[in-house]
Formats: structure tokens, sequence, C-alpha cells
């Protein structure tokens, strides 16, 4: 393919359109700015064991060996998917991996 | 190999095959391995759950059991190494791409992506957007426009799937029908904060290929020339006015 070069000229008019269509906001000052952190999302604090519990240990138990069989069960099989044989997302049996 | 309790420590909460690491003792006189499964269970819960916070529509996809179930193989080689969880899962969508029981959905791990630069935007700096009077300036000379570079708000990352990563997190915010989304329809999109919503602004194939540009550092001449080259039908007024209007823009230099 030919390899295009841009003018400036053609830079400076499209810089200058773009400006005019965008119609800027005078300065940064004039944008009120006031951040509240709560102190981070959801779920990024540090003791986060889970609802009902405290840092004391009752969360449910969630490490229990490695051996595991789950399928991809969530929305995945509400889309539609032309090219999937199915028409939907597609779930499929999974062996252990490790 | 001469072993710390620190690192002992560490890898039996890894492992839950392994026993206890020596020396523990309970106050009380209890058994400290019990005690032990109790604190390495809130380690493995608290890190997952930070993940579903994060991987929000990653879990809904995919459903909360294999969620989890991925989540802990992530964690077995994947441990926090930086003290700021909301760092936490930077090579997560990396993760998702290679492990094999997820390879049925081939656009989880974009997706996954999208969600990650979504929690980086949020936390990035604070930044203004580009003045009237920095961009008139610019115009000013404009000989030197081909030599301009523009960089981007802190808070932008660019996303190029091959998958409609958009629309699927677009679904799950219900902002469009989870029916209608067609997810072998590559999408981009810029995740911007300029102020303080993250914004995930759908972006046409030229224009992202053209912000990539100006990511890597490009000249704006050489930005366009690049763009236009595997994109015909690029158009630059549209592409700037976009990035200007979304206050996607941050510093000009030469």
């Amino acid at each position: 393919m030919a390899k295009t070069t841009t003018t400036a000229a053609a830079l400076a008019l499209a810089l200058g359109t773009a400006i005019s269509v965008a119609s800027l906001p005078a300065s940064a000052d004039e944008m009120k700015m006031e951040k509240c952190y709560g102190v981070a999302l959801k779920g990024q604090n540090d003791c986060k064991a889970g609802p009902g519990t405290t840092c004391a240990g009752t969360a449910k138990k969630d490490y229990q060996g490695n051996a595991f069989k789950a399928v991809p069960a969530g929305t995945c099989t509400q889309m539609e998917s032309p090219t999937s044989p199915t028409g939907h997302g597609q779930l499929e049996a999974f062996e252990e991996t490790m | 190999m001469n072993r710390t309790p620190e690192a002992d420590f560490r890898q039996a909460l890894l492992n839950p095959e392994l026993s206890a690491p020596a020396g523990l003792w309970a106050w009380n006189g209890s058994d400290p391995t019990t005690r032990f499964d109790v604190y390495r269970n809130n380690v493995i819960v608290s890190l997952i759950e930070a993940l579903e916070s994060t991987f929000s529509v990653v879990q809904r996809l995919v459903g909360e059991q294999f969620f989890r179930a991925m989540a802990r193989e992530y964690l077995r080689e994947h441990m926090p190494n930086h003290p700021v969880l909301a760092r936490f899962g930077d090579s997560f969508p990396g993760f998702i791409a290679e492990f094999e029981p997820a390879s049925s959905l081939p656009y989880l791990a974009d997706t996954a992506r999208l969600e990650w630069a979504r929690v980086q935007a949020y936390h990035a700096m604070d930044a203004g957007p580009l003045s009237a009077e920095t961009l008139q300036v610019a115009l000013s000379e404009p000989e030197r426009l081909p030599q301009l570079r523009i960089s981007l708000h802190p808070s932008a990352h660019l996303l190029r799937s091959q998958y409609a990563a958009v629309s699927l997190w677009a679904a799950h915010q219900d902002l469009i029908p989870l029916s209608q989304v067609d997810p072998w329809q590559p999408e981009q999109a810029l995740i911007l904060r300029p102020q303080l919503e993250v914004e995930v602004i759908p972006l046409d194939r030229a224009t992202a290929a053209f912000t990539a540009c100006l990511i890597d550092g490009l000249t704006l001449g050489a930005a366009v020339d690049e763009t236009l080259n595997t994109h015909s039908d690029f158009d630059l007024n549209a592409a700037l006015a976009l990035l200007l209007q979304r206050q996607a823009l941050h510093v000009l230099s030469y």
C-alpha cells in the first residue's frame, strides 16, 4: 500500500475543525473537581471475609483441595451466537487442570 | 536450604495439604492447626472476593461456582505481591486467556481486561483536560503540527478486542440487552476517568489504531500516516473531536 503523508495544513484543518466540533470548556478550572473516595472500591479493603463475618474466621470454607469440577454457567448462555452450533454461548464440561 | 519462618508460613497458607507451620501456639492452649486453617481460609476467601469485585462481569458470565474455582487456581501461583489490593489481579486476564476450562468462552479474557482497566482508571491520577488556550497555541504554529506529540490522560486505557468485550460489559450494566450481543464482533474502547466517573467509550477500529499510535508516543503526523496506511476509512476530524470532547487528551509537546 502506498505510504500516505499528511501535510501540516491538513493537520491544522483537522485539529481546527475538531476543536470547534468538540466545543471545549475554556479551561480546566471551570470543572468542578471534588473527589471523595470512600476508601476504596467495594471489595478492595483489607478485611473482607464476606457478609455477616468478621476477620475472626467465620467465612465460608473456600480452599479445600484442588479437585473441582465446574462449567461456565453464567450469562454466557443467554447470548445469541450465530457461529455457535447451539445458537448460544456454549457450556463445556471440563476436567481438572492441575 | 535455609528456610525462614515467614517462608514456611507463606507456603502453608498456599497449600491446604500442608500442616500448619511449626512453632505456632494458641493463647488458650487450643490446637493451632485448626486456627491456622481458619486464617488460611480467610486469606483465600478475601482474595477471591477481591477478584470477584474487580471482575464482576466475568463472574456473571461464568457463574459463581466456576469463577471461584478459577480464582482458586489463579491464587496458587499469584498471591498479591503489592500491598494495595486494588492492584491485585493484574495478571488475571492473562491467566483466564490460558485457562483451559474457560476456552469455550474466548471473549472472557478481554472482558476481564476491560474490567481491570476500569479499576486502574478509577485509581489513576487526577488530571484536567487540555485547555482551549493550549490548543490555540499549537494551532498558531501549523508548520510544527506534524511533530506535535499528544499524550493521553493518565487514566486512559485502550482496549482492542477480537470479541465484543465492550458490549458484553455494557449488557451487564443493563445498558443494552444481553440477547442482542454478538460476542464474535470485534470491538474497541477507551477507558477513561476525566472527572469522577470511569467512562467506557466505544471506538471504531481506525480511531482505536490512531489512539494506539498516540499512546505509543508517535508524533501527530506519524500517527495519522500510520493509521491511514492501515485504515483508509480513518476520519481524523471525527477522531480528534471525539478525543477532545471526552477529555481524553492531556499534554501537548514537541
